[in-house]
């Protein structure tokens, strides 16, 4: 934890877009541009960049995964802190890479994981900014969904604290909130009915407290679990954190 | 490879009854962990680390540990006796036992025994085992496996329960009430008790600087079990030493929150040797058998961590991959995290068969946050995974992954990709011949594809800009 | 032969670790539980533990002689060093009290009053100690089994009593009454040993 304090922080940063928003969600990137903006930061975003590497980190190929860690790390080469609106993704950078390269440490995997900050986190605790200033027009319930990927890290806190500030947001509790949704990137189709019953688990105890919008910092949870609960004739309203900052803004 | 994982498989055939016995009774176990170390210390991480920081520094001069333990021991009148596998474990008992002329025993609960098959060994060998642990007892009258390290039949129901001591001759009429049940194992062991001439049990810690023994228990068994017998068995894998008793405050404090949210278990024995002169219940001759059995080839794994492990089972009752497959699933001693990890490398040989059980977890990392002992469990997972791939196990519906590296270190090729998805939105991908895909969209909708659009959004922006 | 194979094992294992683990240094205060430690009265902090593991404290033989007489344990056994104290006086009371602890009657024994070698405060606990305390089937097979300790014998902190286990041999911290959860997570009392656990303080000099 001690190198996440020293990670640098700043007015200009790099974006870490990820595969999930260049492929289905582009506004949460489109969200996180326009955030950052609104603070006055400046974002740059490598045109080369790709995805970092964990469906096969996770399957345990880790001679692939390797491959795209080193791709990546060049791609966001320098000294700009990395902005990842992800926690899972941002996680695989700090910490899955040093892993899978703790046998052969490689001095731009170390630096792409001092660098890199999860969103809320670069927010709430690189820049500082500890209140929120946007407002929803009526009271509008939130489910927070920690994303696994944040334990351990300060997005979670982070998240949780930007989200309350927010003037008429009311992010309510739901039980068993420290289990996962189940998604897990390759175990969702490894372990399709685990995955499927872990999803249905989570979504019961959110829905039973009637919220108005599902939020996570990561939107694989939220496609998973939005995934099964049309499937299953429940959609819920889900948006990013990010998202969630941006809209409320006057 | 196609096919079902396995732990995939159990999840799916399981009876609702018995899963819902597994959900309910691990949920009610983290809940209850959570509350009572958070209302009793503002940080329960630093202990926890401070634990971790002690079972390392013993891992790391555990030779060290170990001798003195034994030194300490012999000197107090400890018969200390070294099994390098599970069969040297096992004959050594049995001579113990013959030496002593024991036709008739009983043994509380303990994982390592359990991890040797000691029971049905001492049974082919004429000596009547009997599991005191009510727990274990259940398990051992209906042929059974324990399905968790603390809560042995968090899978079976009180009807269940009440069936099999009807059918065993416990009693003579049905009557599932858990206090009517508990009663009559009550009345038949002690009567066991009594009649035994020896007694078995694990241990909890060993403390190098004095040899004391620790047995935490809540039922009383072990205590009971040893009381009118002259004999006492002590079935410790090598990895169970702390430095110094001082140590016990951290792990005792520990080790019964996170296993059933106690402060303490309702019985902590403390045993350096025989009963004294002056006592008279209690063994007079006391053996400790200090088991290897895959724990050094452990120690010279990339997942040593795992050695720090005090078996308290929070992990597995935060897993939600153990609440939905039960602990059977992982087919060995240790079920859950816990088990996905140490049971492939502990038993060796038995690798090949048990690397998919690293692949069952989602790494949400509950298991970590859990631990009381900070084991970096999905860590360890995937370093599993890693050497499953490297040694080319086969793997039921892994997906490939090279193309995957191909494709995201190829920027233009990755670009076009991403733009082209969007095609996909118009076309039924239900019947692509890819089962992981059709058994994933079976219960999931994929989101629509706006493949490229962001990139053409940041575009577009910085042409208007300039 | 066992032996020399193992630890030539972790010899070799432990050879290949670039760095070992020091021993960490801590101050106790990290383990003790501010909460349950709450109050100045050691036995005061010691009951209000031990009734919440479901543990009775008592601190006169007459609350002891209504309590047996209440639930109808009425037979029982009490070390010979406590009768004088105690077990004459159930005596008086109507109560049979055996004073020798015979293994095949162990059913006769409703309650057993055995001595107590101290306490822990913080936990609820009370330690019998093999050296000082009679039969330890006296304090396990009768369903209620009464601890009888001094007030000066309370310890404060589990560390303390750690640090005051001296060269027994046996030693055990009994925290409520046997109890199991294995059906269903239902708490049920009185599994192998006592159903009820009793502390009973006494003055000093028993």
């Amino acid at each position: 934890m001690s190198s996440l304090l020293q990670r640098p922080t700043g007015k200009r940063v790099l974006l870490m877009g990820t595969c999930l928003c260049d492929a289905f969600y582009d506004d949460v990137a489109r969200a996180t541009v326009e955030v950052l903006e609104h603070l006055g930061v400046s974002v740059e975003f490598p045109e080369n960049q790709t995805c970092c590497g964990q469906p096969a980190f996770n399957s345990g190929d880790w001679i692939a995964s390797r491959k795209v860690a080193r791709h990546t790390a060049a791609v966001f080469a320098g000294e700009l802190p990395v902005i990842v609106p992800s926690g899972s993704c941002a996680a695989m950078n700090f910490h899955g890479n040093p892993l899978q390269f703790e046998e052969n440490p490689d001095v731009s995997i170390d630096s792409l994981a001092r660098r890199t900050w999860e969103i809320m986190d670069f927010i709430y605790n690189g820049l500082g900014i500890k209140k929120w200033p946007g407002k929803f027009p009526e009271t509008t319930r939130i489910a927070f969904h920690r994303s696994c990927h944040s334990r351990g890290t300060g997005s979670g806190e982070a998240t949780l604290k930007l989200l309350e500030s927010v003037e008429n947001a009311l992010v309510t509790p739901f039980g068993q909130a420290e289990q996962c949704c189940g998604f897990g990137g390759t175990f969702s189709v490894t372990f399709p009915h685990i995955s499927g019953r872990m999803g249905s688990l989570k979504l019961d105890h959110i829905l039973e407290t009637n919220p108005d919008i599902l939020v996570s910092g990561d939107m694989s949870c939220l496609m998973h679990l939005n995934g099964l609960a049309i499937a299953q004739g429940r959609p819920i309203k889900h948006l990013h954190a990010i998202q969630i900052l941006r809209n409320s803004l006057p | 490879m196609i096919g079902i994982q396995p732990i995939d498989q159990y999840a799916r055939d399981i009876s609702d009854e018995k899963q819902h016995s597994v959900i309910d009774g691990s949920a009610a176990g983290t809940d209850k962990r959570y509350y009572v170390l958070h209302k009793d210390y503002p940080d329960p991480d630093a202990l926890r680390k401070l634990a971790a920081a002690i079972k390392d520094h013993t891992l790391h001069h555990l030779g060290d540990y170990l001798a003195k333990a034994e030194k300490s021991l012999t000197q107090r009148g400890v018969h200390v006796h070294y099994a390098a596998t599970d069969e040297d474990a096992r004959q050594t008992i049995l001579t113990i036992l013959r030496q002593h002329n024991v036709a008739q025993l009983t043994k509380s609960k303990s994982m390592a025994a359990e991890e040797i098959h000691l029971n049905p060994f001492l049974i082919d060998n004429g000596v009547e085992c009997l599991e005191s642990d009510l727990g274990e007892f259940i398990i051992q009258l209906d042929g059974d496996e324990p399905s968790h390290i603390v809560k042995p039949i968090i899978h079976k129901n009180r009807r269940d329960i009440a069936k099999t001591f009807l059918r065993e001759g416990i009693c003579s009429d049905y009557n599932d009430d858990p206090g009517t049940i508990t009663r009559r194992a009550r009345v038949h062991l002690r009567a066991k008790y009594m009649e035994a001439q020896a007694g078995i049990t694990g241990a909890n810690f060993v403390c190098a600087d004095t040899g004391r023994l620790v047995l935490a228990t809540n039922e009383g068994n072990s205590r009971f079990g040893m009381a009118p017998v002259p004999l006492h068995i002590a079935l410790v894998g090598i990895e169970k030493i702390i430095p110094e008793e001082k140590d016990l405050a951290v792990f005792l404090n520990l080790l019964g929150r996170s296993a059933t949210g106690q402060q303490l278990t309702v019985y902590t024995e403390f045993i350096n040797g025989p009963r004294s002169a002056n006592q008279p219940d209690g063994p007079e001759h006391m053996h400790v058998v200090f088991m290897d059995n895959g724990r050094t080839d452990v120690l010279a794994s990339n997942c040593k961590e795992i050695l720090r492990c005090i078996r308290c089972g929070a992990c597995q009752n935060v897993c939600p991959v153990y609440r939905q497959a039960s602990g059977h699933a992982y087919r060995s001693t240790y079920g859950g995290p816990v088990g996905a990890v140490l049971s492939p490398i502990l038993f060796g040989s038995r690798f090949p068969e048990l690397a998919d059980l690293p692949k069952a977890s989602s790494l949400c990392g509950a298991c970590n946050e859990v631990c009381p002992v900070d084991i970096p469990i999905p860590d360890l997972l995937l370093r599993l995974r890693d050497k499953a791939k490297r040694e080319s196990i086969p793997s039921a519906g892994a997906i490939p992954m090279s193309p995957f590296a191909t494709l995201a270190t190829s920027p233009s090729l990755w670009r076009t990709a991403m733009t082209m998805s969007k095609a996909m939105n118009h076309l039924p991908i239900q019947v692509a011949p890819i089962k992981p895909l059709q058994d994933w969209l079976g219960q999931r909708t994929l989101p629509e594809s706006h493949g490229g659009d962001f990139r053409k959004w940041l575009k577009n922006r910085k042409e208007v800009r300039s | 032969m066992s032996r020399s194979a193992i630890f030539a094992k972790i010899q070799s294992a432990n050879a290949a670790l670039k760095t070992r683990a020091a021993y960490p240094k801590y101050d106790m205060v990290l383990v003790h539980s501010l909460p349950k430690l709450e109050g100045t009265d050691l036995w005061e902090i010691f009951a209000r533990n031990f009734s919440a593991v479901n543990g009775k404290p008592m601190d006169s033989v007459s609350q002891l002689i209504d309590f047996l007489k209440t639930n109808q344990q009425l037979h029982g056994y009490c070390d010979p060093a406590l009768f004088d104290a105690i077990g004459s006086r159930l005596a008086a009371a109507g109560l049979i009290v055996e004073t020798e602890y015979h293994r095949d009657r162990y059913d006769d024994y409703q309650f057993g009053i055995t001595r107590a070698t101290g306490a822990i405060a913080e936990s609820g606990s009370v330690i019998l100690d093999d050296d000082r305390t009679s039969h330890r089937l006296a304090a396990l097979s009768p369903w209620v089994h009464v601890a009888v300790l001094e007030r000066a014998e309370i310890h404060r902190t589990i560390p303390d009593a750690i640090a005051a286990f001296g060269d027994s041999s046996n030693i055990i911290w009994c925290t409520g009454p046997s109890k199991t959860a294995d059906v269903e997570g239902i708490l049920i009392e009185g599994v192998h040993g006592p159903g009820e656990q009793i502390a009973l303080l006494v003055k000093g000099g028993c």
